[in-house]
C-alpha cells in the first residue's frame, strides 16, 4: 500500500501549509491590533514545522505494521514571537499611555506577504506531488482492464 | 506471479512507488527546518530488490543547504515526481502486455 500511504504524506504538507497560510493571514489581520486577551497591542505569530518521520525502527515497524502514516510533516506549534511594538503618538486613543503613546503590534506586512507566497507555493507543490500520485494508482488499476 | 519478467517488474514499480513517496515527503517537508532530503540509491536498490531485499534509504547531503538546515530542491524534487511517474507508466505498460499475452493464451488466441 506504498502509494496510498504517499497520498497521505502530501495531505500532511498541504494542510501544514493551509495552517500556515491561515497564521499569516490573521497576522495581516492583525497588523493594527492594540487590544488582546492576554493584554498589550497582538504578537506576531509563526508556525513551528516538524517532519512526521518515524524517529526509531519500532515507530517504524508500526507504522508499516498499522499501516499508518510514516513521513510527512505536522504543524508542531504555533508560537509567539517577542517582537518589539510600535510606540505611535495617538494622546486622543483610548489605549494611550500617561505619555499618549499606544502600543501597535511589531508586524511587518511585507515580511507576511513575502511568507504567504511561500505558503502558497509550498501547498500548489503538494498538489503536484498527489496528482502524480494519482496517475500512478490510476495506471495500476487499469491493469485489471 | 506470472512469470520472472512480470515478477521483475512488480519488483520496479514497488521501488519506484516507494521512491515516489519520498518523493512526496520530501516536497512536504519543504519548510521544515534541519530536514535532510531523503532519497534511494536507485540503481542499487534495483539490484537488491531483485534480490528480494528492501531498498535503504539515505540522506542526501551533497545538496545546497538553505539557511534554516534544510536542503530540500523544489525543482529537484518535481524533476524526480514526473521522472516517477512516466517511469512507472511505462512498467504498467509493459506488465499490461504481459498480461495481456496470458489473456490471449486463455482465449486460445482469439
Amino acid at each position: 500500500m506504498g502509494l496510498f500511504s504517499a497520498l497521505s504524506v502530501s495531505a500532511s504538507g498541504m494542510s501544514a501549509q493551509r495552517l500556515r497560510a491561515q497564521v499569516l493571514t490573521e497576522n495581516l489581520a492583525n497588523a493594527e491590533t492594540t487590544r488582546t486577551a492576554e493584554g498589550g497591542p497582538y504578537r506576531r505569530k509563526a508556525v513551528v514545522f516538524e517532519s512526521a518521520g518515524a524517529s526509531n525502527e519500532f515507530d517504524a515497524a508500526l507504522a508499516s505494521a498499522t499501516n499508518s502514516m510514516d513521513g510527512g510533516v505536522t504543524a508542531r506549534e504555533v508560537v509567539l514571537e517577542n517582537s518589539t511594538p510600535e510606540r505611535r503618538y495617538l494622546p486622543g486613543h483610548p489605549d494611550a499611555d500617561k505619555d499618549g503613546y499606544v502600543l501597535f503590534p511589531g508586524v511587518n506586512p511585507a515580511e507576511d506577504m513575502v511568507d504567504l507566497m511561500g505558503a502558497s507555493r509550498g501547498f500548489q507543490a503538494n498538489v503536484s506531488a498527489m496528482s502524480a500520485l494519482k496517475d500512478m494508482i490510476k495506471s495500476s488499476i487499469d491493469l485489471m482492464r | 506471479m506470472l512469470d520472472p519478467i512480470a515478477n521483475k517488474l512488480s519488483q520496479y514499480m514497488d521501488l519506484l512507488s516507494a521512491r515516489q513517496k519520498l518523493v512526496a515527503t520530501n516536497i512536504a517537508n519543504v519548510d521544515t527546518p534541519n530536514y535532510r532530503t531523503q532519497d534511494i540509491d536507485f540503481a542499487s536498490a534495483l539490484q537488491s530488490a531483485i534480490n528480494t531485499q528492501t531498498p535503504s534509504i539515505i540522506e542526501r547531503d551533497d545538496l545546497p543547504m538553505k539557511t534554516d538546515g534544510n536542503n530540500v530542491s523544489l525543482d529537484r524534487e518535481s524533476r524526480l515526481l514526473a521522472e516517477n511517474a512516466l517511469r512507472f507508466n511505462m512498467a504498467s505498460n509493459l506488465m499490461k502486455s504481459q498480461l495481456r499475452m496470458v489473456k490471449s493464451a486463455i482465449q486460445e488466441g482469439r
